[in-house]
């Protein structure tokens, strides 16, 4: 008897019914698939690492490597004797259950999946989804997180996020605001251009291109109404529209422009004005 | 002693004006105060250093009013500059100077101040979708070195080289601040060279060798410890 064939006794051995070589089968498929598991882990880390926040990168890492894992385990399964058709027949009741349980909860995966594909939002953006404004603080697999204005924190369903209409304020590197303000009819309003023009001009964060646009846009009721369009810089644009106002404001009534009050002028007819005299 | 120029290396305790610029490092032992007058601006700071010395010399200009806004610096040719195909040529601009104070040891080099006297303004290159917020100044074209108030305004060469098969009109020019190496002795000086590919494409890089009598300028990234990648600028949006 040579060795080869003493091998072959050995490993056609029966332990509880499962041949050596089966377990062995069994065991070399699940190493394979941990280190399958490993390899596809260490290079989704490499290729998402600069693409995908971490908490979410490392929600990916694990379900792609618990998921390669239960697949090594569902092929090595058969080789120990267990029978995948009772547990396929199990695990459909078990999937149809767990489906019905968590279509939110994969609703809420797949979006997330998606919005980090299309990158409508960063995290640090100002936004408004839906009916909420504020910074993102954070976009995970299953939800986003938002910090409004007031400082108040917000989780969002990326389901949610990902139907809604969101608007982002700093997607483009500068946004424009306006202002409008009304003078006097008596003013001159090519001055009162003039004045608001070179105050813009000192302002460092309003762009000189494109250029700010001031002209009049309106004979009201009870002034000349003016409109001011300003670009600035997105993440700076608001702190230069609280600013500017004012100074605007200041500038004008220092020249002698004023901002009227509302009023309205009252004509009496002849007859009245009669009447008034006897009186 | 007081000196009487900005641009230099001093001692630890020290007194400069030039100009409306004025600033004194005094103080015994390890402690010294800093401060730093340009126009009615004032600065004070305090400063723990045992040694060193301090280098006050020009910097990329893209750091004042506000770090981080801009990255770019868009120089607007106040005449167009046109160019032949096939033909290269050379042409100098001026660039707003901002004044970096920087204290440096053998270990390190931490920036204590930067100041400027011009008045900074930026500008979009480009759409707002995809353009990119550059500081701004207005330069005329020189064919020779111009004349410059030093601490208010550099010199920069620009080399030109129209590689497209029709004439060109320039009117602005974008550099990366990245990319910059600016060089000093009297006035702030910066070579570059603009590479037109395209009617509406080129590049921009900066030439890196340092002139005769020159200093090399302390890098602000490099001082910050930000590696660079990125060096040349590709103009994708046009010079007009």
């Amino acid at each position: 008897m040579n060795i080869w064939d003493s091998l072959k006794d050995v490993l056609e051995l029966k332990v509880g019914g499962i041949t050596v070589v089966n377990i062995f089968t069994f065991i070399f498929i699940l190493l394979l698939a941990v280190v399958i598991g490993k390899m596809v882990r260490i290079n989704l880390r490499r290729i998402l690492r600069e693409k995908v926040p971490g908490a979410t990168l490392v929600a990916i890492e694990k379900i792609a490597y618990y998921g390669i894992i239960f697949i090594g385990l569902m092929v090595a399964l058969p080789y120990i004797g267990f029978s995948l058709s009772g547990l396929l027949v199990a695990g459909g009741i078990l999937g149809i259950v767990i489906g019905f349980a968590s279509q939110t909860v994969v609703s809420n995966l797949i979006s997330g999946l998606f919005l980090m594909v299309e990158k409508p939002i960063k995290i640090g953006d100002g936004v408004n989804i839906g009916d909420v404004s504020g910074v993102v603080k954070d976009i995970r697999i299953l939800s986003t997180t938002i910090r409004t204005y007031d400082g108040i924190y917000v989780r969002i369903p990326n389901d949610r996020v990902f139907s809604s209409n969101i608007q982002n304020y700093v997607a483009h590197v500068a946004r424009r605001f306006e202002y409008k303000i009304g003078i006097r009819y008596s003013d001159d309003a090519e001055k009162a251009v003039k004045i608001i023009k070179s105050l813009l001009e000192e302002h460092p964060l309003i762009l000189k291109e494109p250029a700010p646009a001031i002209f009049v846009e309106e004979l009201g009721e009870s002034s000349v109404n003016l409109s001011i369009r300003i670009w600035a810089p997105s993440n700076h644009w608001f702190s230069v529209k609280t600013e500017m106002l004012w100074k605007i404001k200041v500038a004008l009534e220092k020249e002698g422009i004023e901002i009227p009050f509302p009023q309205h002028v009252i004509w009496f007819a002849d007859e009245s004005k009669k009447i008034l005299k006897k009186k | 002693m007081i000196f009487l120029r900005v641009f230099g290396e001093y001692d630890l305790s020290t007194q400069l004006k030039e100009q409306d610029v004025e600033i004194t490092i005094e103080g015994k032992g390890k402690r010294k105060s800093y401060y730093r007058k340009v126009g009615e601006e004032e600065v004070k700071k305090f400063i723990h250093a045992e040694e060193g010395k301090v280098v006050i010399c020009p910097v990329e200009p893209v750091n004042l009013p506000k770090e981080g806004v801009a990255e770019h610096l868009l120089i607007e040719l106040d005449k167009p500059f046109i160019i032949e195909s096939g033909f290269k040529d050379t042409f100098y601009v001026k660039f707003p100077v901002e004044i970096g104070v920087f204290l440096v040891d053998k270990k390190d080099v931490e920036r204590i101040d930067i100041f400027t006297k011009t008045k900074p303004k930026y500008t979009l290159y480009g759409p707002p979708e995809n353009g990119i917020i550059c500081k701004w100044w207005k330069s005329d074209v020189y064919s020779e070195m111009p004349e410059v108030d030093r601490l208010y305004e550099g010199i920069m060469k620009i080399e030109i080289a129209n590689n497209y098969y029709e004439w060109m009109e320039i009117n602005k020019v974008v550099f990366r601040a990245f990319d910059m190496k600016l060089f000093y002795n009297e006035y702030a000086y910066m070579h570059a060279t603009l590479t037109i590919l395209k009617k509406t494409f080129g590049e921009t890089t900066f030439n890196k060798r340092k002139p005769k009598n020159m200093k090399g300028a302390i890098d602000i990234y490099l001082a910050k410890g930000i590696k660079k990648f990125e060096k040349k600028f590709i103009m994708e949006l046009g010079f007009k």
